[in-house]
């Protein structure tokens, strides 16, 4: 930066947003057009913005719900996977995932983005709930030839992808409930007697991670795609059932549809305004 | 800013009184008040409203309320479903009939609720001579244990500088506020005001819906051990629609911009469940055309 | 569709369990899976490597010991060995399901330490991250023929990329140390003064020392020319306050002989908070 030049580059042209501002306010007074378009979205101004720069608007908030029960006594200690948990969770998911789509078709999106996850195990049931909004090409009265989309990815990751030449498909998930191994660890840490690893306790939590990313895998290549991105996994002990343990792995589908990846040459940037600092007395120790 | 000679409407006078003594009060962050300064408006004053109502109805049956609930509200509309078991008669517990039925009353109450203490800040606001406010929280909380909730609604009061008041003399209002509020009209959406709608439906457990929410061992569960519990979902998505639908009722021919959708469901034990939705956002209508910004640059920071 | 070729791989992989090798051979056949957001993807595709798939390992270890009051501080060196030993296999078999996948790398690895209630003097240690290769289908393993880890996000490592450099592997030096508990007579001839308590402050400096050396000395393993992100972190996990964990963490880049102009970065003020 020599300092003689502009910063920032063509900003286009520059808005007079007072003036904007006191023509918004006197179109309240008066009536709307008539056959405008009523959405509903559950977007940010910001998602929304990006998605116009590739010509998408938002059409309806849309949701999914599914429960499905989980029989007394599955959560007692026993041996192994917990399948009833585990196929629980991935028919909650895929029941959720099909309704959520159905309200996209009938508002007539091409897809759902922004979808929230909201999934629950309580002691004799699983479920899974999703929100999101519908979108589509400006426009657009019929469906498109590509299958209508549900993803948890924002407005701007969609845009981003899209751009890039690669279109989500999906959600795409797995999980897996198991139960921690039958012989208690105070035994066979006695028996060692030293500082070394529990391979049969290593071996059920591994298997189970591996289990739950395995399903989320299959139900990705059921979709068509050639990758999962921004998968999200969640691991730990059941709050009504310490023995218990489950493992969830989803993200959304993606496929390229563009004859190639184009890169979007990103460029660095050095802010020039200072991080503010915060400073407290755990910061004294470490490095 | 002229000090009314009565209280406006029904708000208590000590209202009144701030408005009337000058220095503008505002619930805005710096960020927020400079970006409401650049689009030129001033801030007027911190303005609120607020409703206490009775609340008994959490976990009522329509039987129960003292001979007939419903009968004094009109009985049941709205939505109803009936699930009948599909057992036949087995026994005094087993429970050979459910439905699902929506709680008018319970939306009715919270609508009061909400809509009263809307309009006493809607009115506050106006009688300082506001045009719109921005920011508007609102919350809805039990006070205490004693069977009552209170609705809030507050927000910041601002006049557009140079800028005419609004013709039926009610503010515009919005949950935005700051960068959000000044991308929204810049992208060509006026702020209306903010919607919100309630929906309540309670689900009457049948015994399939009982034993598969409680995970019973009864031979009538085992049948369908594993199953979906679709009374429950049901009530679930049912209600959703309901309180999309309540919400767009209120739209016109407007949008709605920024939504929130909040789901609550209570389980009142033997598989019986209430499930409250809150849809909230804001109505926005199209003020100029849109024109939309060439695709952004991505950037990768380096702090 | 990458157009990556699936690569057999090089040996059976020795310890994973089963369902790994089914996992594994599935994102063989072309699926990718990774935990990396859309940025992190789209950046690590501009610097010319695909993503392969996520790979995990873990190991669940003993690590309790007998607390005692020592008089001295002193570092307890079988710990010590134990919390390197049970981090070492969870990489190691995260390494082993990225050469399965013919993979060049894994960045944004993530270690954790899980501890369960049923299993009150054992930790769980996880290491996951996503693997990645390069495009050009030129090696870009390291000086031991390894797969690279990194604990560098997608955006860091696109930056790396620019300045030439490439990581070689994830580094660590760890020490448990314990703290001498101070004799009753010490506390109260110092009770009610602001003065250096020189037992803890020798404690700490020697500790961290111990924790960086070691992390240098696999630096060095790997040739590598510098360490980039490092941080030193510290837990006391189940054993009470006195011993405490110092782990030094940092990733281990060289040079690469490709010659690579940094771009000028652009200034800008941004108007948000």
């Amino acid at each position: 930066m020599t300092g003689t030049e502009p910063l920032g580059g063509d900003q286009g042209d520059s808005v007079d947003i007072k003036a904007e501002m006191r023509s918004a306010a006197e179109a309240i007074g008066k009536a709307p057009k008539p056959n405008t378009a009523r959405m509903t979205s559950d977007l940010s101004i910001d998602e929304e913005l990006v998605l116009h720069s590739i010509g998408w608007e938002p059409v309806e908030l849309v949701s999914g719900v599914s429960m499905h029960s989980v029989p007394v006594g599955v959560w007692n200690w026993g041996q192994g996977e917990i399948s009833y948990a585990s196929a629980a969770y991935g028919r909650s998911f895929a029941n959720a995932t099909e309704r959520i789509h159905d309200q996209c078709t009938k508002a007539g999106g091409h897809g759902v983005v922004g979808v929230h996850v909201e999934w629950t195990v309580e002691r004799h049931h699983i479920d899974v709930a999703l929100t999101g909004t519908a979108v589509r090409p400006v426009g657009a009265k019929s469906l498109g030839s590509d299958p209508i989309f549900v993803s948890d990815l924002s407005g701007r990751d969609f845009t981003l992808l899209h751009s890039a030449g690669w279109a989500p498909l999906g959600l795409a998930a797995g999980a897996s409930f198991v139960y921690a191994p039958r012989r208690s660890m105070g035994d066979t840490m006695k028996q060692s007697g030293q500082n070394v690893e529990l391979t049969n306790f290593t071996e059920a939590m591994y298997a189970a991670r591996e289990s739950a990313m395995e399903r989320m895998q299959t139900s990705a290549i059921n979709l068509g795609g050639s990758g999962v991105v921004e998968v999200k996994v969640t691991e730990g002990p059941m709050t009504f059932a310490h023995h218990a343990v489950g493992f969830t792995a989803y993200g959304t589908v993606v496929r390229l549809v563009a004859d190639k990846h184009r890169n979007l040459g990103a460029r660095m940037v050095l802010p020039m305004d200072d991080p503010t600092s915060t400073f407290d007395a755990s910061s004294l120790r470490g490095a | 800013m002229a000090v009314p000679s009565e209280a406006p409407g029904d708000l208590p006078e000590a209202a009144v009184r701030r408005f009337a003594e000058g220095a503008f009060t505002s619930g805005l962050t710096v960020p927020d008040f400079a970006a409401c300064l650049q689009m030129g408006l001033e801030p007027v004053g911190f303005t609120q409203g607020y409703c206490v109502m009775q609340w008994q109805w959490y976990g009522s049956s329509p039987m129960g309320m003292g001979g007939g609930f419903g009968s004094q509200w009109g009985g049941i509309r709205g939505y109803s479903e009936t699930w009948n078991c599909p057992h036949g008669f087995v026994s005094g517990e087993h429970r050979s009939w459910g439905q699902n039925y929506e709680q008018a009353w319970v939306e009715d109450a919270w609508t009061t609720g909400f809509s009263t203490a809307y309009d006493r800040m809607v009115e506050e606001a106006a009688s300082g001579g506001a045009h719109g406010i921005v920011g508007v929280v609102d919350s809805v909380q039990p006070l205490s244990d004693m069977g009552v909730l209170e609705f809030r609604v507050q927000g910041t009061a601002v006049r557009v500088t140079d800028g005419v008041p609004p013709a039926d003399g009610r503010p515009w209002t919005t949950y935005l506020a700051g960068q959000r509020l000044t991308k929204l009209v810049e992208a060509g959406y006026a702020p209306v005001s903010i919607a919100a709608a309630v929906s309540s439906v309670r689900v009457w457990a049948n015994c399939v819906t009982h034993y598969l929410t409680e995970g019973s061992n009864s031979m009538f569960a085992s049948a369908t051990a594993g199953s979906e519990i679709t009374q429950t979902v049901t009530a679930q998505t049912v209600a959703r629609k309901i309180a999309t639908h309540r919400v767009r009722s209120q739209l016109g021919h407007d949008s709605l911009h920024g939504a929130a959708l909040s789901t609550v469901q209570r389980e009142l034990g033997e598989g019986d469940a209430e499930v409250e939705c809150v849809l909230r956002g804001n109505r926005v209508r199209r003020f100029k055309e849109f024109d939309p910004m060439p695709a952004p640059r991505p950037t990768v920071r380096m702090l | 569709m990458s157009d990556i070729q699936p690569v057999p791989p090089e040996e059976p992989p020795q310890d994973l369990p089963e369902g790994a090798s089914r996992r594994l051979a599935e994102l063989e056949h072309g699926l990718f899976t990774s935990d990396l957001s859309v940025n992190e993807f789209l950046l690590i595709k501009e610097v010319g490597f695909h993503p392969v798939g996520f790979v995990m390992g873990s190991s669940i270890y003993h690590t309790g010991i007998q607390t005692r009051k020592w008089g001295q501080s002193q570092e307890l060196t079988k710990l010590t060995e134990a919390m390197y030993n049970a981090r070492e296999l969870a990489m190691t078999r995260m390494e082993e399901e990225a050469l399965e996948l013919g993979a060049d790398g894994v960045v944004g690895v993530r270690l954790d330490v899980n501890y369960y209630e049923w299993g009150k003097d054992a930790a769980e240690f996880i290491a996951v991250g996503t693997a990645v290769k390069a495009e050009s289908g030129v090696s870009h393993r390291n000086k031991l023929g390894k797969p690279f880890t990194s604990d560098l996000s997608g955006q860091d490592f696109w930056t790396l990329m620019q300045t030439g450099h490439i990581p070689q592997g994830l580094v660590m030096g760890t020490c448990v140390y314990h703290i001498a508990h101070r004799g009753l007579g010490a506390t109260l001839g110092s009770a009610g003064q602001n003065v250096e308590l020189p037992n803890f402050t020798q404690a700490l400096y020697e500790a961290r020392e111990l924790a960086m050396t070691r992390m240098q000395d696999e630096a060095n393993e790997l040739g590598a020319s510098g360490i980039v992100g490092v941080r030193l972190e510290e837990k006391s996990h189940q054993w009470g306050s006195h011993t405490i964990e110092f782990l030094s963490l940092g990733t281990a880049v060289v040079k690469t002989s490709d010659e690579v102009t940094l771009p000028r970065p652009t200034t800008i003020i941004s108007l948000d908070n």
